[in-house]
């Protein structure tokens, strides 16, 4: 989807990890452009286009929450979040930061890798997607997906557990719901083929996603194969609007 | 406790001295009361009246001289036969002052303080045991009148050395059971405190309540406590820190790894730094226990245990999942996720294969991760679950692959959700870790 190579800027106080951050992504193709603090980030932001921000949530002076807070009230900017681990990932995926995604620090760079692609071709596909486009919260059939918070709640409002790369999936076909997607442009459209041993196969994602949405497993109705072509999402899908309050 | 208070007695020493003169006040307020009530001292009317007559006829015949007495007597006696007058012969006068003592009864006593000095009263016996007194006149001649005997009843609790007595007793009972209330419930509520004592500092300090000794020792135990806290948050801030400090250069480390050629080398030193990785957040994630709590929720936990099972097929465990495909429960959903994973991370160190088992049922949730290693001993099996317990103490460090605090961050996941976590022998060989959870009703159907 990202024809050309993304800008990405790097704001993260740690020197030596802001250069070997800047460093791999170089190596894999993407333009990078570096920041210590929040002011350095603001005049990044103006000297050039910024496809996506990777923002470390420990930086001296404002904090990357804050600043989070103030990129999203602005701008589309799709901003991935480096955290400590436990670090209120609720409130940096919610309404209230607006993160795209994040990953806890220490974290493998090829993870970092598979999320920015996801990032961006989730993006891209937003600016080409149906009605749901720009909805948090997506629902079909009493199910409830929550893209903020990345979770999933069945009908009777429990959250049922999903992998990273399930829950992307499933994710990649509510938001195109009767649609036959080929296993080729699901693997494109979800984990990106950089994304190394984080690949699973597609049928056996989808196997799993089955055992755990499907009323009868061994016949699904709501993800139907299509022979010779892939699978297609049946329910219709609506955006719900967030629920208000507990 | 307000009287004590308002005379500033606030030691036991001063609160025993302000008992013991409340006691003395009370009881004698209760014995004037008494007193007053009775009156002994004062007779009453008939007997004070027959006193009165005998003695101014005493005093008559006193002052009359010794030649008319014998004729006036004679006429009182006609006047008060009641009295019964007699003039006694010197003789047997002589020979009953011999005889009768001097009298210390209370009636005669008084009868006497009428007469005044001079006169000396006996208590006579009488042949026919009617109670007669004799008077002996200030010129030593003698009469002898009946006296009726004294019909009043002794007060009920008798002499003065009862009261005493009694008193004593009352007051050393009232004693008694003050100190040993206000000494041991103040004892017995300290021993309970420090049976309860915890480090997260659930408990509530002690009362400082009761005597000031009392007092001063419940604020010194709750100064220690405060210590011991705060040390023990200190050392865990001092942990924390060191972990969290830890994360910066792993995660360079961990960047720097890429750019390594040799693709051996690379893969060992990610191993290694995944190990790092994962004993850090066992750290974080036990001192984070108690502190910080994911709100609970309703969650599917068949689709928990399954994603578990899963993730351990993917990194080429052999695990397996034995239970219903739904099963709805109230829970932490991530908390429990962490620990049965690393419950799992156990089983399939120690052994070749791995199940994890739901047993929903009405009341409560058991789950079970089962594995066929060797097993844990019987004596060994309440050392495991301690934090920072190994269970390969006895094998080679070589894989020296945690701070042994799987299992016990497992049991405190557990316990917080108020069930309990426990081990069990599997046949032939294995380890059967068992977690019991009661479940809640869902009362909530969302908890955004």
């Amino acid at each position: 989807m990202a024809t050309s190579a993304p800008n990405i800027l790097v704001v993260e106080d740690d020197r030596e990890t802001r250069t070997l951050i800047a460093k791999y992504l170089r190596t894999n193709a993407c333009h990078v452009t570096t920041a210590t603090d929040g002011r350095e980030m603001a005049r990044a932001m103006i000297d050039h286009r910024v496809d996506l921000l990777i923002l470390d949530v420990m930086l001296p002076g404002e904090d990357g929450l804050s600043l989070c807070r103030k990129v999203r009230a602005e701008s589309q900017t799709p901003i991935i979040m480096l955290t400590a681990r436990g670090e209120d990932v609720d409130r940096i995926l919610g309404l209230e930061m607006g993160a795209d995604d994040y990953l806890a620090k220490p974290f493998n760079p090829r993870e970092l890798l598979a999320r920015i692609n996801a990032v961006l071709r989730r993006q891209a596909a937003a600016q080409t997607a149906s009605a749901t486009s720009g909805a948090n919260v997506l629902g079909f059939l009493g199910w409830r997906i929550d893209l903020r918070l990345r979770e999933l709640r069945n009908p009777a409002g429990a959250r049922v557990a999903m992998t990273s790369a399930e829950f992307d999936l499933l994710r990649t076909f509510c938001e195109r719901p009767g649609r036959v997607l080929s296993r080729d442009s699901l693997l494109d459209l979800t984990q990106g083929r950089s994304a190394g041993s984080f690949e699973r196969s597609i049928d056996v994602l989808v196997s799993r996603i089955r055992r755990k949405i499907e009323p009868d497993p061994q016949d699904a109705t709501m993800i139907k194969t299509v022979r010779s072509g892939g699978y297609m999402f049946t329910p219709t899908v609506d955006a719900v609007a967030p629920p208000t309050g507990g | 406790m307000k009287l004590a208070g308002f005379l500033n007695l606030r030691g036991i020493s001063g609160q025993i001295a302000a008992l013991v003169v409340a006691s003395i006040v009370a009881i004698h307020l209760i014995i004037t009361a008494t007193f007053l009530i009775h009156r002994p001292d004062q007779p009453d009317l008939s007997s004070g009246l027959r006193h009165s007559q005998v003695a101014t006829i005493a005093q008559l015949l006193g002052a009359t001289p010794a030649a008319g007495r014998s004729r006036l007597l004679a006429d009182i006696a006609q006047a008060f036969p009641q009295l019964d007058l007699e003039s006694l012969p010197p003789d047997a006068a002589a020979a009953a002052a011999a005889a009768a003592e001097e009298t210390d009864n209370l009636d005669l006593h008084n009868l006497g303080r009428r007469l005044g000095s001079g006169y000396r009263i006996f208590s006579l016996a009488d042949a026919k045991g009617d109670h007669k007194v004799g008077i002996a006149l200030p010129d030593g001649a003698m009469i002898s009148a009946k006296m009726p005997p004294d019909h009043r009843q002794p007060p009920f609790w008798g002499g003065p050395w009862m009261m005493t007595l009694l008193f004593a007793v009352i007051s050393v009972t009232l004693l008694g059971l003050w100190a040993a209330r206000a000494l041991t419930a103040p004892l017995s509520s300290f021993a309970r405190a420090a049976e309860s004592f915890s480090l997260n500092g659930a408990a509530a300090p002690l009362p400082e309540r009761g005597p000031e000794e009392i007092r001063s020792v419940a604020r010194a135990l709750n100064r220690m406590r405060e210590r011991i806290t705060a040390l023990i948050d200190d050392r865990t801030r001092m942990l924390a820190a060191i972990s969290h400090d830890l994360r910066t250069p792993i995660t360079r480390m961990r960047l720097r790894s890429e750019f390594i050629e040799d693709g051996a080398h690379r893969e060992r030193m990610l191993s290694d730094l995944d190990q790092m990785r994962s004993m850090l957040e066992s750290v974080l994630s036990f001192l984070r226990n108690d502190r910080k709590l994911e709100p609970m929720t309703l969650a599917d936990i068949a689709s928990t245990l399954q994603l578990i099972t899963d993730q351990f097929a993917d990194m080429g465990h052999k695990v397996a999942y034995d239970g219903p495909g739904h099963a709805m429960a109230t829970v932490r959903p991530d908390d429990l996720h962490r620990a049965v994973t690393n419950l799992v991370e156990n089983a399939v160190r120690f052994g070749a294969e791995a199940t994890i088992r739901l047993i929903p049922s009405p009341e409560q949730m058991t789950i079970e991760i089962e594995d066929d290693g060797p097993g844990i001993s019987d004596s060994r099996k309440d050392v495991m679950l301690e934090p920072f317990v190994r269970g390969d103490d006895a094998r080679n460090m070589d894989e020296a692959s945690g701070f042994g605090l799987g299992l016990s961050i497992a049991r405190s996941i557990v316990l917080a959700h108020g069930g309990e976590l426990s081990l069990h022998d599997r046949q032939p060989h294995g380890l059967i870790v068992r977690i019991r959870m009661p479940l809640r009703q869902p009362s909530r159907q969302s908890a955004a």
